[in-house]
């Protein structure tokens, strides 16, 4: 069984200060994590290998430095890694960055599962999982909690769905994305560091290792200006006579299950 | 001139601190008053590899060498001083020992599981009669046929509760003195005649086991002689010489340890309508133990750079230990100090600091034995011999 996992390197983000008065975020240590629920994806597909065997190979599009992401997942013990890098890349959007990576995962070709993550904590738009099944013609199963069983050529699990969980079948190839608390990552080892680094390769591969055109590398989306989001003011304010309040506030209890 | 670490070492170092942190840190106040490790916690950390970080990955270990080391033992005593005691005895003097001198046969049938943290070492110098004067040992290694019998008593000996391994230093022939009449040997907590004395209560440190090791008629078969007969002084000064600077890195981390709990409680407590923080008797502590703290740095990783390219490192190695050990005494007295009456309380991760840091300046060596070696060395390089 050959796993695929899709991993964005991003900025750590304990290294940076938000200061909203001034707009502007600054980056007091600059240095780069595997986006934190791309490692639960991570680990899911490890946690396969260990059970019952499998293959697990990390693939990545961004700049020279994401080289470090992938050699971090080679340490935690994926069998191979592949960094999509090219000067072309830089201006990708998440329709390219789709395309990039669906093209890497067809060359990689002979898969049975594609796991990623279910957002990046960096942008939080949760799109590429989706984007990624639709580009490949994959079922998808997203937030998913809990693996229950791969084998029969079918895949089993549990995901969260509106209020509650429900149990999802799909046939293989499929590609899941892993809710952010279904597993607890593994450390990498630091022989697997001292490995990554000295012994273990990363292939690299550009515009023309996938056979990309002009077209491709077109972004939809153009960037005109990021803002920061107008603060929220948390939490459900209940104005009114107190029994009027504690009305609503049952209601809203008990549309939230709480009671 | 760069001063960047290597790749590896940079992701080595955010593994080690993350699994510090989330594993040790929450309790490592619980080691303290229980005086003891969790096995669970050597297991974890075995798994990781980090029993064996110095040691070459064909004898099961990690592979990364001094500066793997010095990482390791920096940011374990960043929160924990008895857990890094526990592994600078296991690899930098225990499993060290045989490293150095050890033949292929014993490297595979001890090393390997030390390293891979299946068996745990400990190393067996001091003596009620013998600390920083470790030529005055008294326990007897007399031959018998192919084994050696025995005798005697180690003293201070860290780890000696959990130990499985035990690097052992004995006189073989008295009148030969330290070079030539004292060998090394491998003693297995099993042996017939070997048992663990009195566990010592000590002031810091108290996770980590102290104890006296006893040797009634102990045979110790011949195989398990640490490199030639009569030389086991010299294996012993080999170890402890590579071990100085880790010991260095140990206290680093702890120092800035004090240093990063000093300014977090320096802006949280407020004092005269303000935090102290404002106080420049109180910035003043601060930037003085940051000055010490980054010259500290520097010493540490350019000695581990001296040890990689195989330079020598004997002078730099006690400059190591002795700067470091009293950089960390002035740092944590500095945080007690700043942190007022809740630094003296059990509470307070400084408290343990502090208790924990004294140790330093006695441990593989006092600082005095220390200036010693550091004074001989330069003026050996102008033709004296001194003597202690």
């Amino acid at each position: 069984m050959r796993i695929i996992v899709p991993i964005k390197q991003i900025l750590d983000p304990s290294g940076i200060t938000v200061n909203r008065r001034a707009e502007r975020i600054f980056i007091n240590r600059e240095e780069y994590i595997i986006n934190p629920n791309d490692k639960n994806a991570l680990e899911e597909a490890l946690k396969l290998k260990g059970e019952q065997g499998a293959e697990v190979v990390a693939v990545t599009m961004g700049p020279e430095r994401a080289d470090d992401a992938l050699r971090e997942a080679l340490a935690m013990g994926a069998d191979a890694a592949f960094l999509l890098t090219d000067k072309a890349f830089e201006k990708a959007d998440i329709a390219v960055a789709t395309t990039v990576l669906g093209k890497a995962i067809q060359k990689i070709g002979d898969y049975d599962l594609i796991i990623a993550g279910c957002r990046a904590t960096d942008t939080g738009a949760g799109q590429l999982g989706p984007r990624l099944a639709e580009y490949l013609g994959l079922p998808q199963i997203t937030e998913v909690r809990e693996l229950s069983a791969v084998g029969d050529g079918k895949v089993r699990a549990r995901c969260k769905q509106n209020q509650g969980y429900a149990k999802v079948e799909s046939s293989l190839p499929a590609l899941l994305t892993i809710a952010q608390d279904a597993n607890q990552p593994r450390y990498p080892t630091g022989a697997g560091i001292i490995n990554a680094y000295r012994e273990w390769e990363v292939t690299v591969w550009g515009v023309s290792d996938l056979g990309l055109e002009a077209e491709d590398l077109k972004p939809l989306m153009e960037e005109k200006r990021i803002s920061f989001p107008a603060e929220r003011e948390f939490g459900i304010k209940i104005t009114g006579a107190p029994q009027e309040a504690v009305k609503e506030l049952v209601q809203y209890l008990k549309a939230g299950r709480v009671i | 001139m760069d001063f960047t670490f290597p790749k590896e070492y940079q992701l080595l170092r955010r593994m080690i601190r993350e699994f510090v942190q989330n594993e040790i840190a929450p309790i490592a106040g619980k080691i303290d008053q229980e005086e003891e490790i969790p096995r669970e916690l050597i297991d974890k950390m075995a798994k990781l590899g980090f029993l064996g970080v110095y040691f070459p990955q064909e004898y099961g270990g990690m592979g990364a060498g001094e500066m793997g080391y010095c990482i390791l033992m920096e940011e374990m005593d960043r929160v924990c001083g008895s857990t890094a005691t526990f592994l600078g005895t296991h690899i930098g003097i225990g499993a060290m020992a045989i490293y150095v001198d050890g033949n292929e046969e014993q490297k595979q049938k001890y090393l390997t599981p030390l390293a891979r943290g299946e068996k745990i070492a400990a190393f067996g110098l001091t003596e009620p009669g013998a600390g920083s004067d470790a030529a005055s040992i008294k326990t007897r290694a007399k031959r018998d046929g192919d084994d050696y019998i025995l005798n005697g008593t180690k003293q201070f000996i860290s780890n000696a509760d959990i130990a499985d391994i035990f690097s052992v230093l004995a006189v073989t022939d008295p009148s030969l003195g330290a070079r030539g009449g004292m060998t090394a040997f491998i003693v297995e907590k099993d042996f017939p005649g070997f048992s663990i004395g009195k566990m010592e209560d000590k002031m810091g440190i108290r996770g980590d086991g102290t104890a006296e090791l006893v040797f009634e008629d102990c045979r110790v078969p011949r195989e398990n002689v640490i490199g030639e007969v009569g030389l086991g002084f010299v294996t012993f000064m080999k170890t402890l010489d590579i071990n100085r600077f880790s010991l260095g890195a140990a206290c680093l981390g702890a120092a800035q340890a004090a240093l990063d709990a000093s300014v977090k409680w320096a802006k949280v407590r407020h004092l005269f309508g303000k935090p102290i923080a404002h106080r420049q008797s109180i910035q003043f502590m601060i930037a003085d133990m940051a000055i010490e703290i980054e010259a500290l740095r520097s010493l540490i990783y350019r000695t581990a750079w001296l040890v990689n390219t195989g330079q020598p490192y004997l002078r730099e190695g006690s400059i190591c230990k002795v700067y470091a050990s009293e950089v960390l005494h002035r740092c944590v007295d500095r945080a007690v100090q700043i942190h007022g009456g809740m630094g003296y309380m059990r509470d307070y991760f400084v408290e343990r600091m502090y208790r924990d840091a004294r140790i330093t300046e006695l441990f593989e060596g006092t600082s005095e034995i220390q200036r010693y070696v550091i004074a001989s060395d330069i003026f050996r390089q102008v033709g004296v011999r001194i003597s202690p």
